[in-house]
């Protein structure tokens, strides 16, 4: 991007955009707040409750993609950083604690034998934390605190208010802190800069107790003018920037058949897995099978299942990389015409 | 919660702390709270979380369960719980959410509920008094306002004593515990003893520090904060509380703290 801005030209539309508010270019993040809270509610309950070995690949696979695309949109990188030390712990974890299955590959240090079983469950349980740390970190990208709101605001009024109103006191809190320590500066009462700890830890106790005092008096004030406007009155609406359209409507629909095409084929224990005592991989469906040709399609029916949990997974990455795609075509149109 | 046969200890795990906090909420929900007790519970999370992210260079020594110690002494059993929760839920928006959150929400709220439970339950009971809130038995003020200023200053650190030694056991014991118990449900197939044994053992030094840090934080902020939230809640009339002979601020004019009508 840096080429293209050279002094005295406006920086290209994508900055604008991307500096403003960093969700709003995530094409994913722009459905209904209910379209991504169902999304990220069951990627992480399939990957964190169903320890099928293929359903983890593609699930920590589409959350690997999703986590690296939304990072370049200034998604924190924290869960990027974080899911590799977990995953390894993961493995070692279940290879030094878990003595079950039958397949004994040696012996460890303390004399307990070292399983096939705990090695592969170790295997499916980091990409279950590394599915699960890098899902969580995309839900932070993508469901803002005020979709959160919007969602639960009339499930549990009174903890939402407080959540949003926590959220705006953050910042502000910050600031008040910054000017509460300036001013101390200002009448001789900082810390000097090589300070002992005890002396820092009591003088930012001290900062604390005055923003408590101002943070709580002017909690009153914003009480009495919330009773002053008429919290709690019944009839009252609230405003919310968000509606739901034939677009949300559409993935809501891929979502519900994708479920219960999974749901009935995980349930009739065509997918299945068991590791302990032995590994063993979609070991057959309701047993005996109603029919020969029932029997015959299994092994359909499971990439069916495959193919259903996938197109969930790769959803809003799918998404990303079409806006992208839509933008770049876009935007060579439109270099091209400033040319002429 | 079983797939194919064996026992998912994620899922019951899960399961076991979203419904342990369930009660909480819905009586807190249930009972319509006024705005004013919402705001100054917004205040203290947002105090909490301010806390936690301005200690963010030295890891595991935070003042988060210190502050949560306090809201719970100072606002009672279920605004200490409601605090203790959200303040988890809303700092994983700063430093990352994960299959953590709901444990740390859990313990954070269990910490605030007992905090309220042991140093303001037995004075919630009696007549609200002004002067100090913590241990019954203590002398607040009306009890020999200038007469005792020695007794008052002993009391104090009485109190400072106590909420050190409360914070320091439970830091380590519940926080400490609860969240190396998450970690093994979180990492293992199954619980098994040595597991849990060797969790428990690598997270000594750590739930160590973290339990120092919570009683060297409340030594040092506990009672000006504890004196900050008394005197906003004697002077509106918060959460019962009330100047000898004053009504409680209406939200109609002045406040009058001292004298009444």
């Amino acid at each position: 991007m840096p080429p293209l801005q050279r002094a005295g030209q406006a920086p290209p539309l994508r900055w604008a955009v991307s500096m403003g508010n960093a969700t709003q270019y995530s094409a994913f993040a722009g459905y209904h707040p209910l379209v991504n809270y169902l999304f990220f509610g069951y990627v992480v309950l399939v990957t964190a409750l169903f320890p099928h070995p293929v359903f983890l690949a593609i699930s920590f696979a589409a959350a690997l993609g999703t986590s690296a695309c939304l990072a370049r949109r200034s998604m924190p990188k924290f869960g990027l950083l974080l899911a590799p030390p977990l995953m390894a712990l993961a493995v070692v974890f279940n290879v030094c604690f878990t003595h079950r299955g039958v397949t004994i590959l040696g012996y460890l240090p303390s004399g307990n034998p070292l399983t096939l079983e705990s090695l592969l469950y170790g295997a499916a349980s980091a990409l279950m934390i590394g599915g699960v740390v890098l899902w969580c970190a995309c839900y932070g990208a993508v469901m803002t605190s005020d979709k959160f709101l919007y969602l639960f605001g009339r499930v549990v009024p009174a903890m939402s208010l407080i959540l949003s109103m926590a959220l705006r006191f953050l910042p502000r809190y910050r600031a008040q802190a910054a000017r509460i320590a300036s001013a101390r500066r200002g009448i001789g009462m900082g810390v000097s800069s090589p300070a002992n700890p005890l002396a820092k830890l009591r003088a930012g106790g001290e900062i604390l107790s005055v923003m408590v005092t101002w943070a709580l008096e002017n909690a009153i004030e914003t009480s009495d003018s919330m009773r002053a406007r008429g919290y709690g009155l019944p009839g009252r609406t609230a405003y919310a920037n968000y509606r739901l359209d034939d677009r949300d409507r559409g993935l809501l629909v891929v979502f519900a058949v994708a479920i219960t095409i999974l749901l009935v084929l995980v349930f009739s224990r065509i997918v299945s897995v068991s590791y302990y005592p032995v590994f063993v991989m979609n070991a057959g469906g309701a047993s005996p099978a109603p029919t020969v040709v029932w029997a015959a399609a299994y092994p359909v029916w499971r990439a069916v299942a495959y193919a259903c949990h996938a197109a969930v997974c790769f959803l809003p990455l799918g998404l990303e990389v079409r806006e992208d795609w839509i933008w770049r075509r876009a935007r060579t149109g439109m270099l091209v015409d400033g040319a002429d | 919660m079983t797939v194919d046969g064996h026992v998912n200890y994620y899922a019951v795990s899960l399961a076991i702390a979203v419904c342990s906090m369930l009660p909480f909420v819905l009586a807190f929900e249930g009972r319509k709270p006024q705005a004013r007790e919402l705001v100054v519970i917004a205040v203290m999370v947002a105090i909490i979380v301010v806390s936690r992210a301005a200690f963010f260079m030295l890891p595991h020594f935070k003042p988060a369960v210190a502050i949560v110690i306090i809201a719970g002494a100072a606002l009672g059993a279920q605004s200490g719980f409601v605090c203790g929760a959200l303040a988890a839920f809303v700092s994983n928006f700063l430093f990352g959410q994960g299959p953590w959150t709901p444990w740390q929400m859990l313990a954070l709220g269990l910490i605030g509920c007992l905090s309220g439970l042991v140093f303001s339950g037995a004075a919630r009971l009696r007549r609200p008094r002004p002067g100090l809130p913590g241990l019954p038995g203590l002398p607040g003020r009306e009890e020999g306002a200038f007469a005792s200023v020695r007794a008052r200053k002993r009391a104090e650190r009485l109190r400072t004593a106590a909420l050190c030694a409360f914070g320091f056991l439970i830091t380590f014991a519940l926080y400490g515990l609860l969240l190396d118990t998450a970690a093994v449900a979180i990492f293992s197939s199954g619980i098994q003893g040595e597991a849990l044994i060797a969790t428990y053992a690598a997270g000594i030094p750590l739930n160590l520090v973290h339990a120092a840090g919570t009683a060297v934080f409340l030594a040092v902020f506990a009672r000006p904060m504890i004196e900050k939230l008394e005197r906003v809640r004697v002077k509106y009339g918060l959460y019962g509380g009330r100047a000898a002979g004053c009504r409680p601020y209406s939200g109609r004019g002045k406040p009058r703290p001292y004298g009444g009508r």
